[in-house]
Formats: structure tokens, sequence, C-alpha cells
């Protein structure tokens, strides 16, 4: 027993101490933090290309999924771990720009990024006048139907005002015995706090609102025109155009007529719906009072820990800035706009890129672009936005009305601004 | 558990509800799991039919083969069997020297240390959570620190951060000690006249002696660590490449697109946890003395 | 005699060693931090102190902590008592048939599998619009329930989750205290005519009362703690662990937040004391009310 033991106890201290051991470096190694939405086909190809080019740099992926992400990156920070590239949600700079997890662009690329990105890419990538990163990709949010549905229910054409849409989402809801839906009219996009809080920002510029004052010092969500925006919502699930129970991922099933989506999800819906995804109609959000849609950027950036910040933004340059080929694109914007369905922020990309920006899906998303309102670079964003998040479901959920949802979380907000913004 | 003999009729006759009560809950105790391997072989469009459908049509077995593509389980089998391993090794020789140390020996202070040792037990473990992790980055010369712990990560992407934070276990230390007191006294005494040495008597007389509990503790210990989910989800954070075989059955849902793949994430399941319970299944004795002897024999 | 008790301290000394370095050492920190704001990225003794504050804002200031706290107390009040009674029923049930070892081992299949595996397949379960337990509701002529997907239900929907996978273990420890009870009594009750509910209540109830009493602090320790069933069923669909709308948020799962997201260390490590003194409060009653009721039935 004793000898036994012994033994087997060598052995796996032996394999806990020697078995993550790597082997000795040559090549330097440069690790790039993404995200899993972003990991599609074709990414590995472009480092596969410049590892070729470069035969002395090694490019590893870490993909986390996005739920996780930030987590990631914090405690990656706390843990000692250095990623040199991090590809991160814009929303985020400013905690990651304060816990010092980003690198100082040099002066040609803040430079580059200033001339060449559309405005409101560039100050995604800005937290507190500084640019900290190379923009990549633009996402807003549209009306996603399915015409088959709409032309089901005798309408030919998607709803142009909330009213409208509130009118038609209750006609095209249809239940079965136990009355329980079979078939939504609209389901809203839930699982994450943008997923909820965006549409409603959406609705609140739509309706003549503001999200935060300038300075970041109060929220003013709970005005009245944001009570309205939300009351706007609470609507859709008071007249049975919807329930809690639906799942905006349950589209391609072809059981829900419409949905506020954006652009990344051209992918999911063309392969999970094959055949039938010439269903798919894409309209600009119902307009409230005017037009208007949220808007969110992504960045690419340096850690400052890395020990190869030069490497790490010479690849970064040559994927997003480099424009090259018959087209003149970048080469983030072939992957943007071909693998991941989002919108590039290089202007050069949004011009050449006539075939894929203007499909049936991306089209009108782009069209928007002149609609759309960026979302605000706050400190403690993810925090902030997770109580708006949460407001708003109480409300869905009947829990609350939406003046006194939406004046507890701008009350809540406000002390964690106060924290901030002095 | 053949051939056991039940004490017949404590109660009088049996009656039918209790059998039919017994089955239904025995039954939904086994439902998930039937339910779950039937739908590992599921197409997506099975998994959202309405009416659903019971069994696949056709059963999809590439599915297996695509979550295994796409998710390294084997590298989570192999991390978990470490993880647990290395710790239940830990736990049985600990809780074999202090058992012995606390049954066996009389000395000033055994018993508050024994029973300091018993209130850990109710200590919830988010009180060490925080400063272990920042020890255990902070090890001296260990992940690229230099002697005063600075400069790289320490055991954070080493197993060894998984295995040290549970390296003892107050429960283990109990059991063994509650079982080496009932070996008798004059086994040790005359080892000592033939002039064995203290750690002699450990090795050569208490611990073949008590196997029985050792063993039970080791496979307690192995079956709780592979269901452990809190640190190596915390450790893992960081170091993906640690992940034990719990941590990976969360990610599963984020590594696919559980809208879109359900039926690959079902798969993931079975394949992380249907073997494995057919092995814990069949050590069901020892597991089922562990929990006993600690809960009842006090 | 002296080399004696060095020998024992030798042995106790891994043990020891163990306790001083993860958990003294630990705990004093924590204490330390809950005291001050500490973010990780800096050296802990630099950080700011900040008084009594973290515990002032968690108590006073922050509406998920108290309902993280009282989803918490629902959790260990309903699911703790609730899991024992079934445990109870079960095994009395079991125990006067044939075959024991198959029901206990039908009974342990959950117990033995990760909670994160058994959360992840019930969330499955739960599917409001396809799930198997809104199918069998509705085959039965009952209307499909929200389940998790709702704040009023979502909490309810884990308990019967934790209770269904708790029977497992319980019914072992109350199974082999029902067996140590000597089968005499039940021969004498039956020749004084009493009839199997009264057997019941006045041999065996009295006498599992210290296996229960077991069960129940031990099964409240780690109900304080509950973690992976709520980031199983909750975090993928819900937006994070505790959703929707804070109404499964526990507090282990807040701390982990607090700490690992918002890296908020001393707000974290305030709250593991708040949990740490209700833990032992609740405990001490648990034993004194125990204690008081058995010696007089006894």
């Amino acid at each position: 027993m004793r000898r036994w033991l012994s033994i087997l106890l060598a052995l796996l201290i032996f394999a806990a101490v020697v078995i993550p051991v790597v082997s000795a470096e040559e090549k330097t190694k440069l690790v790039m933090s993404i995200h899993t939405d972003f990991n599609r086909e074709g990414l590995d190809d472009y480092i596969a290309l410049y590892e070729r080019l470069h035969p002395e740099i090694e490019i590893i992926k870490e993909v986390t999924p996005f739920e996780d992400y930030l987590k990631k990156i914090q405690i990656d920070a706390v843990s000692g771990r250095v990623s040199d590239i991090y590809h991160v949600y814009s929303l985020w700079g400013v905690e990651l720009v304060r816990s010092g997890i980003l690198d100082r662009p040099p002066a040609e690329i803040q430079e580059d990024v200033r001339k060449n990105y559309v405005p409101v890419a560039v100050n995604g990538a800005t937290v507190d006048g500084q640019i900290w990163g190379i923009p990549t990709e633009i996402d807003n949010y549209c009306l996603v139907y399915n015409k088959r549905l709409l032309k089901e229910g005798g309408f030919s054409e998607p709803p142009k005002t909330w009213d409208e849409l509130v009118d038609m989402a209750k006609k095209l809801t249809k239940f079965d015995s136990k009355g329980n839906i079979r078939q939504y009219g609209f389901t809203f996009l839930a699982g994450w706090d943008s997923a909820v809080v965006h549409p409603f920002l959406a609705m609140l510029w739509s309706n003549g609102g503001e999200y935060l004052s300038p300075d970041f010092k109060k929220a003013l969500f709970n005005s009245p025109e944001g009570v309205q925006a939300l009351e706007a919502q609470l609507r859709l699930f008071r007249e049975k155009g919807t329930d809690v129970n639906g799942s905006v991922w349950d589209f391609p099933n072809g059981n829900i007529a419409m949905m506020i989506m954006a652009p990344w999800d051209e992918n999911n819906l063309k392969t999970t719906m094959e055949d039938r995804y010439a269903d798919v109609g894409v309209a600009p959000i119902p307009v409230m009072k005017k037009p208007a849609t949220a808007l969110y950027t992504w960045f690419a950036g340096v850690g400052r820990a890395s020990r190869h910040t030069k490497e790490a933004w010479d690849f970064l340059k040559w994927m997003t800035a480099q424009v090259y080929g018959p087209n003149q694109t970048t080469r983030m914007g072939d992957y943007l706009v071909q693998s991941v369905g989002a919108m590039p922020s290089r202007k050069i990309d949004l011009e050449n890129h006539p075939k894929e920006l203007n499909d049936q899906y991306t089209a009108c998303f782009v069209r928007e672009l002149k609609n759309s309102v960026a979302e605000p670079n706050v400190a403690q964003g993810a925090e902030i936005k997770t109580i708006l998040m949460n407001e708003i479901m109480s409300a869905w959920y009947g829990k609350k009305d939406a003046k006194s949802a939406l004046d507890s979380a701008a009350a809540q907000i406000n002390t964690i601004l106060a924290r901030y913004y002095k | 558990m053949a051939g056991e003999v039940r004490p017949v009729n404590r109660y009088g006759k049996p009656m039918a509800v209790g059998s039919v009560v017994l089955a239904v809950v025995a039954a939904t105790m086994v439902l998930p799991f039937i339910w779950l391997a039937l739908s590992a072989l599921k197409t997506r469009a099975e998994l959202v039919a309405v009416p659903p459908v019971w069994a696949p049509a056709v059963p999809q077995w590439r599915n297996f083969k695509a979550a295994v593509s796409e998710v390294p389980l084997g590298r989570y089998y192999l991390n978990s069997f470490i993880v647990a391993g290395a710790i239940s090794i830990s736990v049985m020789i600990t809780s074999a020297m202090a058992g012995f140390a606390l049954s066996k020996y009389a000395f000033r202070g055994r018993d508050i240390v024994f029973q300091g040792i018993l209130a850990t037990m109710m200590l919830p473990s988010f009180l060490f959570t925080i400063p272990v992790y920042y020890m255990m980055r902070h090890v001296p010369f260990a992940g690229g620190n230099n002697w005063l712990g600075y400069g790289g990560m320490g055991l954070l992407r080493s197993r060894l951060s998984m295995i040290l934070p549970f390296a003892v276990s107050a429960w283990g230390i109990f059991l063994s000690r509650q079982f080496i007191m009932g070996i008798p006294d004059s086994i040790l005494d005359a080892a000592r006249i033939d002039g064995a040495s203290e750690s002699r008597i450990l090795w050569s007389i208490i611990v073949p002696a008590a196997r029985p509990a050792l063993i039970t503790v080791g496979i307690y210990t192995f079956i709780s660590q592979w269901n452990n989910l809190f640190w190596p989800l915390v450790v893992a954070t960081s170091a993906p490449e640690l992940a034990t075989l719990t941590v990976g059955l969360k990610m599963l849902e984020t590594s696919f697109d559980p809208n879109r793949n359900a039926h690959l994430i079902l798969a993931g399941l079975t394949l992380g946890i249907m073997p494995v319970m057919a092995v814990f299944a069949s050590l069901q004795k020892y597991y089922v003395r562990g929990i006993t002897m600690s809960g009842v024999k006090e | 005699m002296r080399s004696r008790t060095r020998a024992a301290w030798l042995f106790l000394l891994p043990a020891l060693v163990f306790y001083a370095v993860f958990l003294i050492f630990p705990v004093v920190s924590s204490l330390y931090l809950s005291f001050h704001e500490w973010n990780m990225l800096t050296p802990p003794l630099q950080a700011s102190s900040v008084g009594m504050q973290n515990y002032t804002h968690i108590l006073r200031q922050d509406p998920v902590f108290l309902k993280a706290l009282w989803n918490t107390l629902v959790f260990v009040a309903v699911s703790v008592p609730l899991s024992i009674a079934l445990a109870v029923l079960m095994a009395t049930l079991m125990s006067r048939r044939r075959f024991a070892g198959l029901w206990r081992l039908i009974f342990l299949l959950p117990t033995i599998t990760p909670a994160i595996a058994l959360g992840m397949v019930w969330r499955y379960l739960y599917r409001p619009n396809y799930g198997l337990i809104n199918t069998l509701l509705n085959a039965a002529g009952i209307a499909s329930q929200p389940w998790l997907n709702d704040p009023a239900t979502a909490l309810m929907s884990i308990i019967i989750t934790a209770v269904w996978a708790g029977i497992g273990s319980n019914l072992i420890v109350v199974d082999a205290g029902m067996r140590d009870i000597p089968e005499e009594y039940y021969e004498a009750a039956a020749i004084d005519g009493a009839h199997g509910w009264q057997r019941f209540r006045h041999i065996t109830l009295p006498l599992l009362k210290p296996t229960l009493l077991f069960v129940f602090v031990t099964g409240t320790i780690a109900a304080w703690q509950v973690f992976d069933f709520i980031v199983a069923m909750t975090a993928p669909t819900l937006g994070r662990a505790g959703g929707p709308v804070n109404s499964t948020m526990t507090l282990v799962v807040y701390m982990y937040q607090t700490a690992f997201e918002y890296l908020n260390m001393g707000r974290a490590s305030a709250m593991a004391y708040v949990l740490f003194f209700i833990v032992i409060a609740v405990s001490l009653v648990q034993l004194r009310v125990f204690w008081r009721g058995g010696v007089e039935n006894y």
C-alpha cells in the first residue's frame, strides 16, 4: 500500500508540475485575446499568412466567450497573465484604461485612426481624449422580420412606427389551446446587458430622450421621453404581442415574425435557415418621433504589460490598416464583412465592400448608420448597464411600472457616477 | 447487493401506495439522464420541435464527433483526473498521519487541535478564496516570479494551484481518527517492544489496518473533487489550459452557441458525465461508506 | 514518552502547516481586506482603508446584496428540510423492500454527477416552449409555466432541482441511521399493537435524531454556499448568473461577481464575513434547538 501510494503520488506530482511546462521559446509569441464571436472562419488564414511573412512571429489566439470576456481580461491582469493583443468592446475601454491594461498606440497609429475611420468608431476607441486602439467592427440595430409570416398575416410592409409594430405584433401572435404562444409577433433580444439596453436606448433616442448627461454626472433616461419609450415596450407585453418566454434565437424556426437585431446575426440566420433565408427582411427600427438606432464599436489594442508591444502593433497595422488587393480594402475589413458579418469602421472598407454591405441583410444597417447614436464610454459601463437591464426587465415582468423602474435604475446609476465624476 | 437480508415489515405490511411513490420518485431520478442521452442524439430541429419528440428519428452519432472536435474533452478529463487524484492521495496520506497522531498519542493540546480542525468545516470557502488566489500568484520563484514573488503568474499556471488548497481535509482526518481509535493499542505496544520506530508503526501497522477507512476517504475525496467547480473556475479563468471537466462542461454553453447548437452541448454533456457516472456507480460501496461513516458513527 | 509526543507533532505537521497557510492566514487577511478598498492589482498593504464602509454599504445601500441574502435564506430554509424530509420518506419506503442496493444506486446518480451538469440538463428540461416539464404538464392538462424565465418562479425552480439532487446523499445517511436501530424495538412495538405510523413516530424518528441533526447541520452549511446550480441554470440565457432580475442571486454568486467581475475585493471579503457569521450563528442555533429537543424526547 505504502509503496503503491508513493509511486502514484510521485507520478501525480510529476504530472502536475511537469506537464504545463512549455517548450523552450524560440519565436516571439504574440498572445491575442478575442471573444468567441470574433473567432470565425478565415481568421486563422490571416494569422498563418502573417506567420509565413514573419517567420520569427507566432500568434496564439485565446478565445473566450463574450459573457466571460471582460472578466477574463481583468482576472488576467490580476493573475499576471499577459495578452499582447486585445480585441475589446469600446464600453469597457474606460475600465481597461484605468486598470492600466492597455498600451498607448504609437503616434502614427493614432494619426491614422483619426484620419481614416468614421467618427463614431474613433470616439469608441477614445478614453479621456486619448486614442487607445484601432477601431474594428461597428454594430447597430434594425428590425429583422420574417416576410412569409408577415404576408400570412396580411401585411406586405414592415411597420414604420412603433404603434404599427405593436398592432402588427398583436395580430401576428398565435396561441395554442393551452394559451401558450406558438407564434410570436415580436420578441425582445435578451440574455446580456447590451441586448436589453441597446434597443431601449434606440427607442429612447427615437423618442427624443437622452441617456446620460454629457459630463456623465447624471442619468437622464428616466425623463418623460424615457418612460414613454419603456411604456411602448410594455404595451407589447400587455397586448400579447410577446411574452417573457419568447427568444430571438427561435427566429430561424420560423415562429417569430419580428425582432430587433444586430448585423452579426447574419451568419447564424444563413446557416440555420438555409433556403428559408430568403424570408428574412430587414427594415429600420420603427420610429417613435424620429429615426434613431443605437450603435456600439469594438477596437483592437495592445497590452501594456506585453513584452512585444512593437511586434503587436506591427501585426495590428498589417491586419487593420494596410490597404491591399484589387478592391483596395483592409484584411480586417474583409474579415469583418465576410466572416464576422459586422460592419467595418475604416472609411475605405465601408466604400469598397459594395457586394457584402449591400446584401439582403446588411444593407439596412449600413443605411441606418446615419441615424445611429453611439453608446457613450462611461466608467463602470458594464455595471451601469447591468443595473439598467435588470430594471427594464423587472418592468417587462410586470414587477414595476415603467417610471419606477427607470427611476430606480437612475438612482443606483447616479451613485456609481458620483464616485467617478466629481 | 444481492443476498442482503432486509428486516421485514418494520412498519407492518408494505402498502401499494408506498411502492408507487417510491417508483415515481425513483423515475424522476433517472428521467433527466435518459432525456439527456436521447437528446444528445437528436438533430437541432428535433430539440425545438412542437410537439416535442422523445427519441431521435435517426440517432445523430456525429453529434459526439462534432462536440469532441470543438471542445478538448480529453484534456478536461486529464486535468480533472490529475487534480482530483493528487488531492485524494494527499488527503489519504495526511489523514492517516494526523488521524494517527490525534487518536493514539496523548499530548497537551491534542483536543484543541482536533476541535480546531473540526471547526474549520464550518467556514465558508469564500473566506479563503481571495487571499489564496493572491498567494498563489506570488509564490517566489514559481511561474516567472522573482524571490519576492513578483513578476510572473506564480502557481496560477500550474495544477498545484488547484491541488494545494485542498491537500488536507478535516473530514478525512476526522474519519481516519475515528477508525484508527478502534485499532487495539496492544498491537502498537508489541511493535514498540520489537523496536519499531513511530513512523514504521504508522506505515506498517496503522495504514494497512486502516485501509478500508483510507480507501473510503480517497474515493469520497476523489468524487467530490471531481465535481468541484468554484475554485477550478476561478483559477481556469486566466489559465484555460488547466480547466477541469466541470469548468469545461460549464464552458460548453458558451463555446457552442446554445441557440444553434443545443444538440452539441447535450452531446458534450453526455460524454462528460455518463462514463464517469458508470465508474462512480461501481464505486458506490465506498462512497456510501464515506457518507455514512461520517454521519452516524460519532 | 517525549519522543512519542514529538512523533505525534511530526505526524500532525503537514496538516498544521496546511491550516496555517491555507486557512488561518487567509481568514485573517480577509478580515483585513474587508476594511479596505482593494482591486488586487496593487500590493494589498497599500490598499486604502475605508473603515466599516464596506459593511455599511452592503448592509444598508446595496439592494442586490440584500436580495441575495434573502434569496439564499429562502434557498436554505426550503431546500434543506425538503430534501431531508424526502430522504426520510424514501429511506422508510425502501427499508422494507428488496433490491435496496439498486434503489440506493438510483438515488445516488445525481449525487455523484457534477452539479453544474445537472443544472445544465435541468435548464433544458425547464425550457418554457420546448421543455420536457412543460410538455408533461400540458399532457396532464396544465398550462405551461415560465420556470426559470420569470423572477416569480426562477428561485423555486432552482430549489426543485437542488432538492432533487440532494435527496441521494441524505438518503444514504438516513438509511444507515435507520439500519442501526435495533429490530427488537419494532418487534416489541408490534406486540404492543402499535401501527406503522406510530412505530415510525415513536421509534424511528427519536432514534434517528442524531443522524437528522448531522444531515441538517452539514446540509445547511453547504446550502448557504450554493453556487453551481445558479451558475448552471441562469448564467447562459438570462444575462448573468443570478437572473432574471437578480431573482436567483445568492450570496456566493454575488461575492464571486463582486470579486472577479468588479474587482472589488474588499467588499467581497466583507460579504464573506457576513456570510461566515450567519453560518456560525445558524449552526449553533440548530445544534442547541436540536439537542434540547433530543434530550426531552429520549
